[in-house]
């Protein structure tokens, strides 16, 4: 339900490969707090399972982010934690990445979506 | 399910407290259910447009992402630079509420500071400054989008929990209260009726006895006093009315009749 | 110079980048290349090229960016091939080609410092021509004020640094002006050396160097309107050399605005027709629609120039144009292979063919 303390969500996080979380902040998201965290993360080969985990959560715990972004295939390796997800804010989005075209059968939005319009 | 009442006394006073209760529910029915197909009209609109939204996304999405390819094929690879050089988000949100039905969904709309090229601008000042620019232009406009995304999808999942609630609320009023406060003013009615034929019952039971201690009476007054014509023309009406039951009353049992008569029609 | 005695040092060297020029992608095969449908028959298409051997290792859903970092590894272990079997004066000169890629190198060692990164994960993201040995050390330092001690000691690029910076300018101004300021500074100095080989080496690379730096001049000028760089501090990155050097590089120093661009490269006919086509203004992005931007262009003209300096024989110029054409053919790849990648088959013909 709609809370008083949304007024202070400003921020978009973003997890996602190289180019989109680039993308993202040349159009201006980035944002360093006074503890030096940041609120994106770039996804590449070596970034472990435990640390999207772990940043994932972190976002959706912080009081001052609004939206989350995430690519679509990084959603996919974390499905369970995102599956589970239910909470209005911040709101999860799902976005497609460069190499990874958007496929809408995955998301977990949609999905409950066109359960309903299927009805 | 028939039997589910509620525990009261089935006195006149708790089913006009019953029935009372039971228009308010129905008020309350109605309400909720026009409620809840505003709400539900709302969500199907957002549902559509989340779904178009969607499908969008993946385009603008794409156009962005080529964007970058274009600063890549003009400039090589900026991402590291872009990263470092980002301390303070430009493009941030403001929530704004709606009221739909009295549901307070939120929108998001952008807040940008800075319209000019901000942190960036002296990014790729020796060569592709300008696809830099016009990259994060694009990119500028599918954050909105997804921004605008982001608020149908949040007023979907919040639409989505209250339609839930009222919709279960409306089905409690409808099979569980309205059923049960029926059942409680039938419950009332049939013990009330009892009551009144226990209550006929006796008034007849009365009545025989009053009418068989006046027969002895009479009997007696006439072996003592043979004939008495002023009493004898009391005599056969009195009989006549209770013989006869309630078609020809007299005035002095009209109060009588008339209760039962109220009672049964209840 | 004396042609007489060229081929005694650089004889066999240039015999080979005449042969690299000749595995450079055709117009035809580049036709080929566009015609593909997925990154697997690109892959097919490049295995006839001299990336092929790059290539065939890689697991089929190859990403661009790993197209672009095999092929950029195909043209490091030519140009590294080069190096090994020159002698002076040519080492020299291909050292001088790779201090370019230095600086860029160091300016984003700068950056992970000044940020307070781990800068030995920035080690691989550096351009391996760009790799010098003590590069390693400028690791190690963890301040602003060691990395610019250690990159006076230990990089080639010391005197560059000496001349332009002070220590407190790292920290202080933009990274971006600090790039150019090096590369300004780069620029001047190899074109002073250039000149010091003797002809034809000396003409040939004037004419590229000037059109590098009057390229220099054009986008930094378009690229600072609207930006909180100042005008004097623009005219310090212009380099000064070039046709425009010094009257109409002093008149770019004031304008504002495209047209009065346009308004001064009038009287230079190869810049005149390169900006009559091109949109006004620097937020509309240069190019609109079908035709090209004005940084394409630039990459015609400076095919076009090195092309040209095959054309001539004696002289080290081929070694620097054959770098700068093949850096070209990768950005072609590249682009062909991100427009099949992301389906924008209308926009695959964008790229610069060479030969």
């Amino acid at each position: 339900m709609a809370q008083a303390a949304h007024r202070d969500r400003t921020l978009i996080a973003a997890i996602g490969d190289e180019d989109t979380v680039t993308g993202l902040l040349l159009a201006g998201i980035g944002d360093i707090d006074a503890h030096q965290r940041a609120n994106f993360l770039v996804v590449d080969g070596k970034t472990s399972q435990e640390d999207i985990e772990e940043t994932f959560t972190s976002f959706t715990q912080r009081k001052d982010v609004a939206i989350v972004l995430i690519n679509q295939h990084i959603a996919d390796d974390i499905r369970g934690i995102l599956d589970e997800y239910s909470a209005a804010f911040p709101t999860v989005l799902e976005i497609p990445s460069k190499d990874h075209p958007y496929d809408p059968s995955k998301d977990s939005v949609l999905k409950r979506v066109q359960l309903l319009l299927g009805d | 399910m028939a039997a589910v009442r509620d525990n009261v006394f089935p006195t006149r006073m708790n089913l006009t407290m019953t029935k009372t209760r039971l228009k308010g529910a129905q008020t309350g029915h109605s309400l909720l259910k026009r409620k809840s197909e505003a709400l539900t009209t709302r969500f199907r609109v957002i549902v559509r447009k989340i779904e178009d939204a969607k499908l969008k996304m993946g385009k603008v999405m794409q156009n962005a992402s080529f964007s970058l390819a274009e600063v890549a094929y003009i400039t090589g690879d900026i991402s590291y630079q872009v990263r470092e050089s980002a301390k303070h988000a430009t493009f941030k949100v403001s929530a704004k509420q709606e009221n739909v039905s009295g549901v307070l969904l939120p929108a998001f709309e952008k807040d940008t500071q800075q319209a000019a090229g901000g942190q960036f601008e002296l990014t790729g000042l020796g060569r592709g400054g300008q696809q830099i620019q016009k990259a994060r232009a694009v990119y500028m406009k599918a954050v909105e989008m997804l921004v605008e995304l982001a608020s149908l999808q949040t007023a979907f999942v919040i639409l989505d929990e209250v339609i839930k609630l009222t919709n279960r609320r409306v089905n409690a009023i409808e099979y569980v209260i309205i059923p049960r406060i029926e059942n409680t003013i039938s419950y009332i009615n049939s013990e009330l009726d009892e009551q009144d034929r226990e209550e006929f019952y006796r008034l007849k039971k009365i009545q025989g006895k009053k009418k068989e201690r006046a027969a002895n009476a009479q009997r007696e007054l006439d072996e003592i006093a043979k004939p008495t014509i002023n009493d004898g023309s009391l005599h056969p009406d009195f009989a006549g009315d209770f013989t006869s039951a309630e078609s020809s009353s007299a005035g002095v049992r009209d109060i009588l009749a008339e209760q039962v008569d109220e009672d049964i029609i209840f | 110079m004396n042609e007489i005695y060229f081929n005694a040092d650089a004889g066999y060297l240039e015999g080979i980048v005449r042969g690299y020029r000749d595995g450079l992608i055709t117009l035809p095969q580049y036709l080929n290349l566009t015609q593909c449908e997925t990154m697997d028959d690109l892959k097919l298409q490049l295995a006839t090229t001299d990336y092929a051997s790059f290539l065939q290792n890689e697991p089929s859903p190859m990403s661009t960016s790993t197209l672009s970092a095999r092929c950029t590894d195909a043209l490091v272990a030519e140009f590294q091939y080069l190096q090994q079997n020159a002698a002076e004066p040519i080492s020299k000169f291909l050292d001088f080609i790779t201090y370019g890629f230095m600086i860029d190198n160091v300016i984003l060692l700068i950056t992970g410092t000044l940020h307070e990164r781990d800068t030995h994960d920035l080690l691989e993201k550096c351009h391996p021509l760009g790799f010098f040995d003590t590069m390693p050390a400028l690791c190690v330092a963890t301040t602003v004020q060691d990395l610019y001690s250690t990159v006076l000691v230990d990089s080639p690029l010391a005197g560059y640094f000496r001349e332009c910076l002070s220590a407190e300018d790292l920290n202080e101004l933009n990274i971006e002006i600090i790039r150019n300021t090096l590369h300004k500074a780069y620029l001047e100095d190899f074109y002073t050396y250039c000149q010091g080989l003797g002809e034809p080496t000396a003409s040939i690379m004037a004419e590229i160097l000037m059109f590098e730096a009057d390229r220099r001049t054009v986008n930094i000028t378009i690229n600072s309107f609207g930006t909180e760089l100042s005008k004097d501090d623009r005219a310090k990155l212009y380099p000064r050399l070039g046709s425009m050097y010094p009257e109409a590089q002093t008149r770019l120093a004031r304008v504002d605005d495209m047209d009065q661009v346009k308004a001064i490269l009038e009287q230079y006919g190869d810049y005149k027709t390169m900006l009559s086509g091109v949109g006004t203004g620097a937020s509309s992005g240069g190019a609109g629609g079908d035709d090209m931007s004005l940084e394409d262009r630039f990459f015609a003209r400076e095919v076009q120039l090195n092309k040209d300096s095959f054309e001539q024989q004696f002289h080290y110029g081929v070694f620097y144009s054959w770098l700068r054409l093949k850096e070209q053919e990768i950005r072609n790849v590249v682009w062909v292979a991100e427009c099949i990648s992301q389906q924008q088959k209308d926009k695959i013909n964008n790229y610069t063919p060479i030969y």
